[in-house]
């Protein structure tokens, strides 16, 4: 099974909730990360920070997006413009 | 504690995105529009705003004598460039308002085009060394070890020391190395000349008494030099 097709397969079966749940705990963590240094401003907190912090908190929001992706796959479109009525036959 | 207004801002947006990341935990709300429009609130814009703000702060941060003084390692020159009675050129430097607490930063950057992300990289360098070997030794082994990674640059000094100035060119060994202080070829934190900026870290070496080196830098106004 391809890269590709592993990932359809999961975005297929994915449970949005738990990749919901899961976004929260990162971002929590992620945000812990980059408030620490907002107030301790050593070597430490910050390069936590601005490497861990932040890449903890951008797969957060990676998780999101990829709900917002499942979400897109199974809408439905609907052209948002009625169609418009059918031209009378000629007689 | 050093917090800004906009650290402060900073942190408000940290407190409502845990907020509601703490709130989609507890209770689950339905993934729906509404839902995943607070989500976005709570995991995408507030982090994101948090996180360009402390990469501002933390940059502003990494300017800073405290920064630089976190490891063990730089405590000596950090407690002689604060010294009131010293009269190293650290502590001289460091005792002028256009530098006072970013001394370090100031005296050591890089001036370059690309000076400032050379000068990070040069920090993440010294992160490197400092985790790798140098946070092993205490401070009696450091000072016997520790050496600067390159010359100092002369150009460093002239950022400010123009070496146009009235006063800097009345004195008779600046205008006999002229050519020699502008290409580097004579250091002018050598012993003959300014000495060390940092002496008590080379105790075997020469250096201008304290009062010769006070003497040299006495400079009337910042105009002239």
């Amino acid at each position: 099974m391809s890269l590709k097709s592993k990932f359809m397969h999961f975005l297929d079966t994915a449970s949005r909730s738990k990749l919901m749940v899961w976004a929260c705990w990162l971002g929590l963590l992620g945000l812990a990360l980059m408030s620490w240094s907002l107030f301790d401003q050593g070597w430490i907190p910050i390069m936590m920070a601005m490497s861990v912090g932040q890449g903890i908190g951008t797969l957060s929001f990676a998780l999101f997006l990829v709900i917002v992706i499942i979400d897109l796959r199974q809408a439905e479109f609907r052209p948002s413009v009625p169609n418009p009525p059918p031209k009378p036959e000629d007689d | 504690m050093h917090a800004s207004p906009l650290s402060w801002i900073a942190f408000a947006c940290a407190v409502v995105a845990a907020v509601i990341m703490v709130y989609y935990l507890v209770r689950r709300p339905p993934l729906d529009a509404a839902g995943k429009s607070v989500m976005m609130l709570g995991v995408g814009v507030l982090p994101i705003m948090v996180a360009m703000i402390g990469n501002m702060e933390g940059l502003a941060a990494t300017e800073r004598q405290g920064f630089c003084g976190s490891c063990h390692t730089m405590d000596m020159w950090i407690e002689d460039a604060n010294d009131v009675e010293s009269e190293s050129l650290a502590a001289i430097h460091s005792r002028t308002h256009k530098f006072g607490g970013s001394s370090c930063y100031y005296c050591h950057k890089d001036y370059g085009m690309f000076g400032y992300a050379m000068t990070k990289i040069g920090g993440m360098n010294h992160v490197y060394e400092f985790l790798s070997e140098w946070m092993w030794y205490d401070s009696d082994e450091v000072i016997e070890k520790i050496h600067i990674v390159r010359p100092f640059k002369n150009e460093n000094c002239m950022q400010c020391h123009s070496t146009t100035g009235s006063i800097w060119n009345s004195a008779q060994d600046h205008i006999g190395l002229l050519d020699d202080l502008r290409t580097g070829e004579t250091s002018c934190v050598s012993a003959g000349c300014h000495g060390y900026a940092h002496p008590f870290s080379k105790p075997d070496e020469e250096t201008p008494s304290d009062t010769e080196a006070h003497t040299a830098l006495q400079v009337p106004s910042p105009e002239g030099t």
